[in-house]
């Protein structure tokens, strides 16, 4: 134990001598979070639709008034004599709406007019949810405007949203950032200190000494775990102004699952710090393996369940993956141990893996005293 | 020949022998982005199905195994359990055994048959926003065919059952204006095309600006910068030596990561390739440029890794290669223009799946070209002041 805590005063008094490390470790996680919370959205808002209204009638502009409430939409008109095909190619609009010269006879004729939505299907998901919002739009404009007698409804459903009725997407975001956060810095840490060591040849020092690995990596490692737990307090601290989080009335589950997320990435980091032994190297295999992995693949961006079953194990040997839904839980949802039992588990599970690991890498190298 | 040529191609070539014994360099520059277009390609699907539905039938009729039918007969929702109090399904919807459940009262077959509007509650976990609203979607979609379907008679028999998939409305009532949505330039609304052009923008300019700091300050841990500055060649050339081995392996990488994209999710290049090349020549010298001036200011390597680590992942952010820059608040929307990760998402997605008009494409063009000159001068600048 006074061995581990040696290592790791050594380590921090390291850390300490690069003020510029210092600023980075505090402004870093504020400044990103805040992006990482609030640029992601997947709800699409004030969407440019490019309008070609060949009927100009009351029945016409009506319908379009139809789409310019929606807040998805903003209607835009065309420059004169140029076809949407080039408009939407141009990029002036992600949509056009094309409606039929006698738009509004065909109507009150009853022959059913139909009317064209062109859409930029670059991004297919944002194309289907326009086509579907278009059909929405639609439906409510013809149940408004009586062109049609109304039949009551058979059934009626309410609909309830818990934990997060205002489907906000700061909330859902902004508890993942958490999660981002935690992974990058302290596993970027991990694995520059660990690969330092290698260039400047120091290495050779662990090896030779009297510390087992395991003590010299758990030493290493504790360092910056505790700068890791520092940085969850502030960003918690960011987050209950910038996200609306709450207190969770059980906060151990929380920390517990800090404490065991931040170990598996610091170790992960020094992982990678072992394994190529240079420090650029050992950052981009941080950034790939953790940053980029992680944003994509962990449930920050995309729900889990969405990623094809081919794939989804890897989600899972994600720390992140695990420790997102631990803070979702914790903070949006208020449950205690017995919801978030497993993925702490898993967590644990990961941390002991990664030590095995870099113990493992350690020992091999050690000089038999 | 030249003065200047012979200093710059001298130079050139012992960065060229660095790289090569560099082996680890170069392996790290080809394959992680090439595993990772492919792993994101296939990975990243916003679409929602199999979404785990509770059900709590406290009607048990016909009438209310019917309308469960109608809801589940598609593949957005599956039937995870069914339970007989609602207290029960709100436990498991606590314990992330459910994502939604519905609740039909025991009077709902009664109502049905009195002509009255029946009542059902659906509880969804909204913690996942863009998930639940598609499962609002979904919900409303089902309910509205179901009561359409129906008509005026309450049990009819013979219901016509659509896939909720296939066609998105029960079909409006003749005479109603109806909307065709056309989905052009992707017609199959191949998820894969987007996410891929999106990410190969990003490896392209993240990994030049990464290896450009990690070898420029390599130079100034080592010491031998000294050795450099006491040669002859003027800081221009120096510069110029140091990072065009890197941007000719960003040009090659560049490349391979489009030919993945091709081979393996189809990604059509319909524009001009030439355009293509030109805005990832100068994505990559912005990046070097970048990485090059977040080497000058730091002392260390750990120091300009973090640098650029901190500089990185905004600049993914706001380039909309992931979410849609309108998606964003309006602040970060004007804040994206100084972005100029965003002009190359633009380009290469404008000449891969668009056939962008060159009206629309310059201007991108221009910016990125502009801030491939700034950044590199900058960096130029800053590389002499040492």
């Amino acid at each position: 134990m006074k061995k581990i805590l040696a290592q790791a005063i050594k380590e921090w008094r390291l850390f300490r001598r690069d003020k510029l490390l210092i600023l980075l470790a505090v402004l870093m996680p504020i400044v990103l979070m805040l992006l990482a919370g609030r640029t992601q959205s997947l709800r699409l808002r004030n969407v440019k639709l490019l309008v070609y209204d060949y009927d100009n009638t009351l029945l016409s502009r009506t319908y379009l008034e139809t789409y310019g409430a929606a807040l998805t939409f903003r209607l835009t008109a065309h420059e004169p004599g140029e076809p949407p095909e080039r408009a939407l190619s141009a990029g002036r609009g992600r949509a056009a709406l094309i409606i039929p010269q006698n738009f509004e006879r065909d109507a009150l004729r009853g022959t059913g007019p139909i009317v064209q939505l062109m859409i930029d299907a670059t991004d297919s998901n944002a194309a289907t949810a326009l086509g579907n919002m278009a059909e929405a739009l639609n439906a409510s404009f013809v149940r408004k405007s009586d062109l049609i007698p109304n039949v009551p409804a058979r059934v009626r459903m309410d609909q309830r949203l818990w934990f997060n009725p205002g489907l906000s997407n700061p909330v859902y975001f902004g508890t993942g950032a958490l999660g981002m956060m935690l992974i990058i810095f302290p596993a970027l840490l991990g694995a520059l200190a660990t690969a330092k060591e290698y260039e400047m040849g120091t290495i050779i020092q662990a090896y030779a000494s009297s510390l087992t690995a395991g003590q010299w990596v758990m030493g290493k490692g504790l360092v910056y775990v505790l700068i890791g737990i520092v940085e969850f307090f502030i960003c918690f601290a960011l987050g209950m102004f910038a996200f609306g989080y709450r207190i969770p009335t059980n906060p151990a589950v929380l920390l517990v699952a800090t404490v065991l997320y931040l170990l598996a990435g610091v170790f992960f980091g020094m992982m990678m710090g072992n394994a190529t032994g240079t420090q650029s190297a050992a950052i981009q295999g941080v950034q790939m393996g953790s940053f980029l992995l992680s944003l994509l693949l962990s449930g920050y961006l995309f729900a889990v369940q969405n990623i094809p079953p081919q794939i989804r194990w890897f989600s899972s040997l994600l720390p992140a993956t695990h420790y997102v839904q631990i803070v979702r839980n914790s903070i949006l949802r208020d449950v205690g141990w017995e919801t978030s039992f497993r993925p702490l588990l898993a967590l644990l599970g990961l941390a002991l893996f990664f030590y095995m690991l870099n113990v493992l890498q350690m020992r091999k190298m050690q000089f038999k005293g | 020949m030249p003065a200047f040529l012979r200093r710059y191609l001298a130079l050139a070539t012992k960065e060229v022998q660095q790289l090569r014994r560099n082996r680890g360099l170069l392996i790290q520059l080809m394959i992680p982005p090439t595993i990772v277009l492919v792993i994101f390609g296939y990975a990243l699907n916003p679409k929602v199905r199999h979404l785990r539905l509770g059900v709590v039938d406290e009607s048990l009729t016909v009438e209310s195994r019917d309308f469960i039918d109608s809801l589940t007969e598609n593949v957005n929702f599956d039937v995870a359990r069914r339970f007989v109090r609602a207290r029960d399904a709100e436990d498991a919807l606590n314990r992330l055994d459910l994502d939604l459940f519905l609740v039909i009262p025991s009077d709902f077959a009664r109502s049905l048959h009195r002509g009255e509007t029946a009542q059902a509650q659906v509880v969804i976990d909204a913690v996942d926003a863009n998930t639940a609203q598609i499962a609002q979607g979904y919900l409303g979609r089902a309910l509205l065919e179901y009561n359409t379907s129906r008509g005026a008679d309450p049990v009819a028999e013979d219901r016509p059952r659509r896939m909720l998939l296939r066609a998105a409305h029960p079909a409006p009532p003749p005479g109603a204006p109806e909307v065709r949505p056309a989905y052009i330039y992707n017609p199959g609304l191949v998820t894969a095309w987007h996410y891929v052009t999106g990410v190969m923008s990003i490896i392209m300019f993240i990994n030049a600006s990464l290896v450009a700091s990690a070898l420029a300050v390599k130079e100034k841990e080592t010491g031998t910068i000294e050795q450099l500055l006491m040669t002859p060649a003027q800081t221009g050339e120096m510069l110029l030596a140091k990072t065009s081995p890197v941007f000719v392996l960003m040009m090659v990488v560049m490349f391979v990561a489009l030919g993945v994209g091709m081979l393996v999710f189809g990604v059509p290049v319909r524009g001009a390739l030439w355009l293509f090349t030109v805005a990832g020549a100068c994505a990559a010298l912005a990046g070097i440029g970048i990485g090059v001036m977040v080497a000058t200011v730091s002392k260390s390597q750990q120091q300009a890794q973090l640098l650029t680590f901190f500089v990185n992942p905004p600049i993914t952010l706001f380039s909309g290669a992931t979410s849609p820059i309108e998606n964003m608040p309006e602040t970060f929307q004007k804040i994206s223009y100084f972005d100029p990760l965003r002009y190359l998402v633009t380009i290469v997605r404008g000449v891969t799946l668009k056939d962008a008009p060159w009206s629309a494409l310059w201007p991108n063009l221009a910016a990125l070209a502009g801030f491939a000159v700034v950044l590199f001068a900058i960096s130029a600048w800053r590389f002499r002041k040492q």
